[in-house]
Order: C-alpha cells, then sequence, then structure tokens
C-alpha cells in the first residue's frame, strides 16, 4: 500500500508537469526577469538600452515619491470595488436571483446577460466609444437628452464612473454564472420549509440564501478582483488612461511607462509592486475567510 | 542577461547558416499609416525589379506611438525589420545611442546624389558622434497655420507677430473679437512626441539660449528659456485662448486640428507644410475650399523679436543594425532616397523632398502649396539633438500636461520638466 | 382559509414575477444597447461612428471584409490558433488539474494560489520578457533547421517558430489561459468522488487505463467549461498577438480590426462593424449553447 501510494505521487507529478514547464516558461520566468529588470535601468531606447546597469532601489525610491503611481493605485481601488466587488456582484446577483424563478423568456435574457461577455476586449472598447464619445452625437446623451438632461461629456466629466459602468456590464454574466451555481446548491426543501413557515422572501434571503452562499460569494470575489486588477485591453480602447490619468488604472500605467516613455525598468518595478499588494491582499482575505482549497 | 547573449550566439549561427545558403533574398520594410504605405508601394516594383530581389512592405500601426512601441521592441529583440523610419527628428539620437541603427556615413558620401541633398538636410542627420544613421528623404517645415479668411472678416490684422507678446496680445484680440479659440499648440501626454515637435521646439528656438543639448552631452533644462517657453502655455491656457479639453482624451489632434480649425471654432495653430494637403487639403476628411488663400502662415516670433521657421528630418530612414542583408538593405534605402520615392510621399503627406532636383519634377511642381516652401527650406531654423531626446520629450509632454489641467504654475511645470529627465538620466545629465 | 392563504400567496408570486421581469428587463436593456451601433453600422453603407437608422441597407461591409481585405484569412488564422491553443489548455488542465486535486503535496497550496496570484500580472508588464524567451527558442530553432532545409526553412518556421509563427502564439495564448483551467479542473476533481478510481485500482487498472475509462467520461462537463472559458479569453486577446505575430499571412481578426481601427483618420466604420461582428460570433455561440451546463459544472465545482 505505501509502496503504491508513493508511485501515485511520482505518476501525478508527471501528470502535472507539462503544465508546470509550460508557465515556467511562458509565465514565471518572464515574472522573474520582470523582478531583474526592476533593479535596472533597462529601456526600450536611448543609452541604457545598449548597456543597462543595475540601479539598486533607484526605481522604487522614484516609485514613491511618483504621485501618478499613487494615483493609478487608487483609481484601480475604485475600479475594482465599484465594478467587480459592487457593480457586477450586485447585477450578477440580482439576474441570478430572478432568473431561479419560472419566468417567460428566461433564455432570451440569459442570452442578452452573457452577450457582453462574449464580446472581445477590443470589441467591447468600440461599442463603448461610440455609447460615450462623440458629444451629442453619443448613444448615451441621446438616451438622457429623450428625458430632457442635457448630456456632460462622458469620459471627460466621470471618466472613473464610466469605466466602471463599462467593466461592470462586461462581467455580469461571470458572476451570474458563479452565484447561479452557488444558489442552485441551496436545497430546495429548506426553502420549502423556510416559506411555509411564513418567512418573507426577505427574510430568506437573508437568513438563508445569503449565508449558505457564503463560500461561493467568497471565491467569486477572489477571482473577480484578481482579474479586474489585470483589465488593459477593454479601458485602453476606450481611454488610453485618460483624460490627465483619471482613468490610469495600473496595467495602463505599467504600459505607458515601459511601451510610451520606454522606461522598462521602471514598469517592471511597479509592476513588482502591484504583484506584491495584490499577493497580500489575496493571503489577507483567504486567511480571514479562512477558504479550504 | 544570459538569455541575451545565448540569443546574441543563436544570431550568429542564424546567419552563418544563411550566408551559406543563397536563397532568395527578401528585405522587409516596415511602414505605417495607409497614405504612406500606398506611396512606398508605388515605387516598390521599380525598386524589386532593378536590385533583382523582393521587398515585403509590412503594415504596422498607424498612430505615431503605437508605431514605435511595435518597432522599439523588436529593435530591442533584434527582430525588427530591414528599414524603417524614425517617426520624428528627436527620436533619433536615442535609437542611435541604443546602438539599433546601421552607421551609413561612408555609403551616403559615396551616393550619386549626395549632392543634391539640402545643406540643412545633411547638418539634421548628421548625429552627435559625427556619424550619420538616416537618410533625409523628407523634411517637414513648421510654423503657425492661421484662418486668414476669419481674421480678415473680423479686421484682424494678418501681419507677422514681432515677438512672443505680440503674439500672445493677437490671440487674446482672436478670442475676444470672433469667440473662437485663438491658438493651439500641441500639448500634453497623449499627444506623445509632438509636445515636444510641434510646439515646445518653437518657443526654445526664439529664446536666448535655444540648444537644448548642451556640448557635453548634457541637457540644458535648467535655463530661463525652459521656464519661460513653459510659461507661454500656461498664459495660453489660464486666459482660455486654446481649446484644453480635447487635448485630455486620447488621439488629442482629432478635434481641434480635424474638426475646429476646419469649422473656424479654431483660428490659428502650429503646424507644418503637411497641413495644406493632409489636414485641410483636397485630400483630408473636412477639406478647407481654397486651403492655400484662406490659411497664412506666420514664422515664429522669437521671444523679444527675430522670426523662424522650423525645419526638421520628417520619417527619416534608417537601416537596421542586426539586418541579415546590411549591404542590400543599404542599397534598397538610397533608392527609397530617389526623388519619385520623394515626390510621391509628398503628394500624399505634404512634406518636403529632402532634395534640391525635385523642384524639377513636373509631379511636385504641381503640388503648387509646397513649391515655395521646398525653395525656402534652407532659411529653416533646427535644434541640435542628443540622446536623452526621448526622455525629455516625454518630460515636455508631462509638464504641458499638468499646465493643461491647470495644476501648476510654469515654474511647477519646469520642475516636473527637469525632475522627470533626472529621474532616467541621472542629475549629471541635466544642467 | 387555505384558500385565503394561497391567493395571497399568489399575489406574493405576481409581485415577484414583477419584480424579476422589471429586474431582468433593465439588465438586459444595459447589456444590449451597446450592440445596437456595432450591428447597425455593419450592414449601413454610410456608416458613423455614432448610431444612426441606415438609410441604405447593404452587405457590401460584409462582402468587403472577405474581398478586399484577407477576412477568409483572418479567420481561418484566429479560429486555428486559437483553437490548438485551446485543445492544449484542456489537456493539459485536465491532467494537470487532476494532479493538483489528488495531489497531497505540500506546496500544492502555493502552487494553486501562486499561479491564480499571478494573473494580476497584466501581461502588459510580461511581454518585453516573453519576447526575449521566445526569440531565443526561435533562433535555436532556426539554427538547427537552416542547415537542413535551406530555403524552405521560412515556410517551415511559420508554422513551428516561436515569433512570428502559429507554435509560438499558441504556446503563448495556452500559457495564459492554464492557470485559470486549472483552478477549474481542479475544483471539477475535487466534486468527483475518488471512490470510482479506488475501485480501479482494485480492479487493477493502471494509471492509463483509468484515465481512460474512468477519469475522462467523468471529466468531460469540467474539460467543457475549462475548454469553453479558455476559447473566449483567448479569442479576446489581441496584445499577444500584435506583438508576436508580423507576416500577413498570420494576421488573426483582432490585429485586422485593431489595423482597420488604427487607421486614425481613416477610419471606415462599416468595415470596422462588419470585423467586429463577424470577430464576436464565435464566442457569442459558445456562451449561448454552452449557458445551461456551464451554471451546472459550476454547481459542481462550488459544492466541492
Amino acid at each position: 500500500m505505501k509502496h503504491r501510494r508513493r508511485t501515485a505521487a511520482w505518476q501525478l507529478n508527471l501528470l502535472l508537469f507539462p503544465s508546470a514547464l509550460i508557465l515556467a516558461l511562458f509565465i514565471i520566468y518572464p515574472a522573474l526577469y520582470s523582478v531583474y529588470m526592476s533593479f535596472t535601468n533597462e529601456a526600450l531606447v536611448g543609452p541604457s538600452a545598449r548597456n543597462p546597469s543595475l540601479v539598486g532601489f533607484r526605481n522604487y525610491l522614484r516609485l514613491f515619491g511618483d504621485a501618478e503611481f499613487w494615483n493609478a493605485l487608487y483609481v484601480t481601488l475604485v475600479f475594482v470595488v465599484g465594478s467587480a466587488i459592487i457593480g457586477q456582484f450586485v447585477l450578477g446577483l440580482a439576474s441570478a436571483l430572478a432568473l431561479t424563478r419560472r419566468i417567460r423568456f428566461r433564455s432570451l435574457f440569459s442570452v442578452f446577460i452573457l452577450l457582453p461577455n462574449a464580446a472581445p476586449e477590443v470589441v467591447a472598447g468600440f461599442m463603448w466609444i461610440s455609447m460615450l464619445a462623440g458629444g451629442d452625437n453619443a448613444t448615451l446623451s441621446r438616451i438622457v437628452m429623450f428625458f430632457g438632461i442635457t448630456p456632460p461629456d462622458w469620459l471627460q466629466v466621470f471618466p472613473l464612473w464610466m469605466i466602471i459602468i463599462v467593466n461592470t456590464w462586461r462581467g455580469i454574466a461571470t458572476a451570474m454564472i458563479l452565484l447561479s451555481a452557488g444558489l442552485s446548491t441551496i436545497p430546495q426543501d429548506v426553502l420549502e420549509a423556510a416559506r411555509i413557515d411564513g418567512a418573507r422572501p426577505f427574510q430568506i434571503f437573508r437568513r438563508i440564501t445569503l449565508p449558505l452562499m457564503l463560500p461561493t460569494i467568497v471565491l467569486y470575489m477572489l477571482i473577480s478582483a484578481v482579474s479586474t486588477i489585470a483589465v488593459f485591453g477593454l479601458i485602453y480602447t476606450l481611454t488610453r488612461g485618460g483624460p490627465g490619468g483619471a482613468t490610469e488604472l495600473v496595467s495602463i500605467y505599467i504600459y505607458n511607462q515601459s511601451f510610451t516613455a520606454f522606461q522598462l525598468g521602471y514598469g517592471a518595478a511597479v509592476s513588482v509592486i502591484v504583484l506584491l499588494i495584490s499577493m497580500a491582499i489575496g493571503i489577507a482575505y483567504v486567511r480571514m475567510m479562512a477558504v479550504k482549497v | 542577461m544570459q538569455s541575451r547573449i545565448l540569443a546574441l550566439g543563436a544570431c550568429a549561427l542564424t546567419l552563418l547558416a544563411t550566408t551559406s545558403i543563397a536563397g532568395a533574398q527578401t528585405i522587409r520594410i516596415a511602414e505605417h499609416r495607409q497614405a504612406r504605405i500606398d506611396a512606398l508601394n508605388t515605387v516598390v516594383p521599380a525598386i524589386e525589379e532593378s536590385l533583382g530581389i523582393e521587398i515585403e512592405v509590412i503594415e504596422y500601426p498607424a498612430p505615431e506611438r503605437d508605431y514605435l512601441t511595435r518597432l522599439l521592441t523588436e529593435l530591442r529583440a533584434g527582430n525588427a525589420p530591414d528599414l524603417f523610419t524614425a517617426p520624428r527628428g528627436q527620436d533619433v539620437a536615442d535609437m542611435v545611442a541604443s546602438g539599433y541603427l546601421a552607421p551609413i556615413t561612408p555609403d551616403i558620401q559615396a551616393w550619386t546624389d549626395y549632392d543634391q541633398l539640402f545643406d540643412v538636410a545633411v547638418e539634421l542627420v548628421t548625429s552627435y558622434d559625427g556619424e550619420i544613421y538616416v537618410l533625409p528623404q523628407m523634411l517637414n517645415v513648421q510654423q503657425i497655420y492661421f484662418r486668414r479668411d476669419i481674421l480678415e472678416e473680423h479686421g484682424i490684422s494678418t501681419e507677422q507677430p514681432a515677438t512672443w507678446a505680440d503674439l500672445l496680445d493677437r490671440a487674446r484680440e482672436i478670442r475676444e473679437v470672433t469667440g473662437a479659440y485663438a491658438l493651439l499648440f500641441p500639448s500634453g501626454v497623449t499627444w506623445g512626441g509632438g509636445a515636444f515637435g510641434e510646439g515646445f521646439q518653437y518657443l526654445m528656438a526664439g529664446t536666448p539660449t535655444p540648444e537644448l543639448a548642451g556640448e557635453d552631452g548634457t541637457l540644458n533644462l535648467r535655463t530661463d528659456g525652459v521656464r519661460d517657453a513653459l510659461n507661454f502655455y500656461a498664459d495660453l491656457i489660464n486666459d482660455d485662448l486654446m481649446p484644453v479639453q480635447p487635448l485630455l482624451g486620447p488621439e488629442p489632434w482629432v478635434i481641434p486640428k480635424y474638426e475646429m480649425f476646419p469649422a473656424g471654432e479654431l483660428v490659428a495653430t502650429t503646424c507644418g507644410s503637411w497641413c495644406y494637403i493632409y489636414d485641410w487639403g483636397p485630400e483630408s476628411r473636412n477639406p478647407i475650399p481654397d486651403v492655400t488663400q484662406a490659411v497664412g502662415t506666420w514664422a515664429m516670433p522669437g521671444q523679444d523679436g527675430g522670426v523662424h521657421v522650423m525645419v526638421d528630418i520628417d520619417s527619416p530612414w534608417a537601416v537596421n543594425a542586426d539586418s541579415a542583408e546590411l549591404e542590400l538593405a543599404t542599397q534598397v534605402l538610397f533608392e527609397i532616397g530617389s526623388v519619385e520615392a520623394a515626390v510621391a510621399y509628398a503628394e500624399r503627406l505634404g512634406n518636403i523632398p529632402a532634395r534640391r532636383d525635385a523642384a524639377d519634377n513636373p509631379d511636385f511642381q504641381a503640388l503648387t502649396a509646397l513649391v515655395p516652401v521646398h525653395a525656402n527650406v534652407e532659411n529653416g531654423t533646427f535644434l541640435r539633438t542628443a540622446p536623452g531626446f526621448s526622455v525629455l520629450a516625454e518630460g515636455v509632454a508631462r509638464a504641458t500636461d499638468a499646465l493643461l489641467r491647470q495644476e501648476t504654475d510654469a515654474d511647477g511645470a519646469h520642475e516636473i520638466l527637469v525632475e522627470y529627465v533626472v529621474n532616467f538620466l541621472g542629475d549629471d545629465a541635466v544642467n | 382559509m387555505p384558500t385565503a392563504l394561497s391567493s395571497a400567496r399568489r399575489r406574493q408570486r405576481h409581485g415577484h414575477s414583477f419584480l424579476s421581469y422589471s429586474t431582468l428587463l433593465l439588465i438586459s436593456v444595459f447589456c444590449i444597447v451597446p450592440f445596437f451601433w456595432i450591428f447597425l453600422s455593419s450592414f449601413d453603407g454610410d456608416a458613423q461612428l455614432f448610431l444612426h437608422w441606415p438609410q441604405q441597407w447593404t452587405f457590401d461591409n460584409y462582402t468587403r471584409v472577405f474581398t478586399v481585405e484577407d477576412g477568409g484569412l483572418w479567420l481561418f488564422n484566429s479560429l486555428f490558433i486559437v483553437g490548438c491553443a485551446t485543445i492544449l489548455v484542456v489537456v493539459l488542465a485536465g491532467f494537470g488539474g487532476y494532479a493538483l486535486s489528488r495531489s497531497r503535496a505540500w506546496w500544492k497550496l502555493p502552487f494553486l494560489y501562486g499561479i491564480l496570484l499571478i494573473r494580476v500580472l497584466p501581461p502588459t508588464a510580461l511581454v518585453v520578457p516573453l519576447y526575449t524567451i521566445l526569440l531565443t527558442l526561435n533562433n535555436w530553432e532556426s539554427a538547427i533547421l537552416r542547415p537542413i532545409f535551406g530555403g524552405l526553412t521560412r515556410d517551415i518556421m511559420r508554422w513551428t517558430g516561436f515569433i512570428d509563427g502559429y507554435l509560438g502564439i499558441i504556446l503563448v495564448l495556452a500559457a495564459m489561459q492554464l492557470p485559470l483551467a486549472l483552478w477549474i479542473m481542479k475544483t471539477f476533481f475535487d466534486s468527483v468522488s475518488p471512490e470510482y478510481e479506488e475501485a480501479a485500482i482494485i480492479d487493477g487498472a493502471s494509471l492509463v487505463q483509468r484515465i481512460r475509462y474512468v477519469l475522462i467520461p467523468l471529466a468531460l462537463p469540467g474539460l467543457a467549461a475549462a475548454g469553453l472559458f479558455s476559447f473566449i479569453f483567448a479569442w479576446g486577446d489581441f496584445l499577444m498577438p500584435l506583438i508576436f505575430l508580423s507576416s500577413p499571412e498570420l494576421q488573426t481578426l483582432p490585429l485586422g480590426l485593431f489595423r482597420a481601427f488604427l487607421r486614425v483618420n481613416e477610419i471606415d466604420y462599416g468595415l470596422l462593424a462588419a470585423i467586429s461582428i463577424i470577430y464576436l460570433l464565435p464566442p457569442a455561440a459558445a456562451f449561448v449553447f454552452a449557458r445551461r451546463f456551464l451554471v451546472a459544472t459550476f454547481t459542481g465545482g462550488v459544492k466541492g
């Protein structure tokens, strides 16, 4: 028996090996190389592109005094909380709850809600340019004008709100799928029993549905927060981080530092800090919620 | 680092392997923007025939920033095409310093058409180290373009302004009388290299300390001239003389230059000869009827007098230092320097051929808006460039961006610029 | 009494349906309004950046994608590259997820969280080192192939090259999707009771037999979910193809789209919209057909 288990462990490792190899080569190694790069003055162009040298902690020291970096962190925080934690979650939960009822056009509704998630980032970006940019001709402007409101220039006046709305739009489906899955694990007889006991729907939701769904919600929050930090193409197509850095998420800040200011070393230092922060959040989160995997 | 050495070794192996086998020779050329690609394609078949090779034109992203990003990433990795252009003159020095460009000094001096190049073009391409790395196919000539029709209609003087103060007074008068925005200087982060190339350098050229590139490889940034130039932006912005909102969005040039100027909502802007063809000419999206009459030009006045027209190399061509076909690529380079090629680009983009004999070309003579500019090109002013200019240009973009958002004054913007450059190039790189 | 109660409940039910309808209606409208513009513009002979009802309905935009532009080639390349990447992800994640689920190794937890958190690294941060690695591999390969195949090397490298070749982009896209797929499969196998396998082990089945006859049939729904997500995300990625592909023969739909968009003041919105719709259809179809079983699959995952 003992012998067999050891063989099994060896076999398991063999099964995991190809995945580990690909991850190591195409993700882990580049990530480590980024860490190394963050201690150099590597650049895409200029004298240090030919002879990069180690500069110690200079990139990091600069970063802590860089108001734009702090701004990017702040924008990202608001963006993640606004779109992933609140927007997608609330609308996703609402749709998931509404779809548990036997109502007509159920599949039509769920198709509509799934569509934004299927739209590739670039296409989604274009569609929202048409929605928001172009002054009075923008679709959203015409909608509010129909209600007699003078439309502002959306991306100039409420840039951060707009990208939160856009990202919420894109992610309702993911939340809905995961939360529907969570909802369907709640035993129907428990709900029925509560109903017979005369509990009101809101009470049922608060006392039964929500507590039973907590593990799902925790998992959803972790996954969506982590993937929202990495959102890039959607917002980049839409605003490129502007106006004046108002929508400059860290992912866009890194891109701008590395590829439009050509400072690879500094861009790498920002990546490292972002990775550290999200790891800290991730670990704290897992500890706090005591999630088991 | 190790992987780079390995890559180099592998490169060398590949090189050895390639030279031992005679295959069909292909030269790859990077080009971007439909108009430029069309221009290049008019001369490609003839070059293929005369050199007996194949040419592959690869389309790169059109916006300057995306083009540079893609090109520099490939150059750094050693995988870039054999021939490409640097978008602006200010980009060349840093590409030279990176070792991306193959030196062509002996080749260009031996070129039969070398004598046809304008002196100013040769001066412009002579690098800080005395070598030549790029072929000046085209030049751009920049000054201030204004709506003559609108000024005349409102009885505002169209005289050449004599000083910065004079220009600002004129701008204030325009704003007051017409209600339109008066004068645009490209600025802000999203305009990229334009904040420097299409604005800041005009101003610097008119200060008592025009040269930003110091003799000893440093950058002269802690001068009153730099501060005063930034103060000029601050005046334009604080007095509401230039449209600010559109400059904060992506593609900041689209609204002011392609929409507001043709509509008369913006009366004057810095621009180059390309504006007569590409921005407002018959080929553009919003053509201005009879553009050379309706739109006049002023040279840029100096801070305290004197005027100058800026001249710069436009998208100069270079050979990839890592090219497997260096010699052949250099041959193709000089074919691209032909009159025919230059005129094809001039027709579509409105820049000025860098050679004198273009004046004799009938197709060029048909471009009446460009002929006088071409004839006067030797009178142009330019600033010397040096490694570090790409950082400097980004610093100017950031400094003017802070002014656009009215977060700081000229002194604060000056500090942002100096600090940005010092952070990347070190304290001793800045004077 | 009972009748009164049930009618009260019926009223309550009606109230709920009304609430559900209005919630779903509002959310659906929010979700589909942005699609109107791109849909109408793709059939519009005079498409603009803003929404308007087409004056002249036409298929011309779609025809042009395939005649004037290389739409057919783009579509094939996208399907081929993303299809291969998806298959690769499914196979690797199937094996890897099983191993992770059954393993009791000490590094299991750090590994799982490591690959999840590494997803926060924006792809933009990885591009430069990735490029260096792929180029190194590419140069090695061409150094080996060139002496053997000579002039043919370039044609071969178009398929097996790491930079500007199918193989490289397939591997990169697969690597990007692998972490999430491993998680999905790991969670999925957690909910599959080990009893089946233990029975098979007692019957003397080897690892290969166990995989072939017990695990693959059990894992199919999970594999389909992982595959679907990988397909949709890899399909939507444009940064990697943008950086790693340059030959016209290898262009994919997002690149065609991006190029059409980046023609700055020469943008042809009708063409752009038509490419967008073509690009949008495969993942939309995949999602629509798979939505029921997705929920079912995740139900298993969430329970476990």
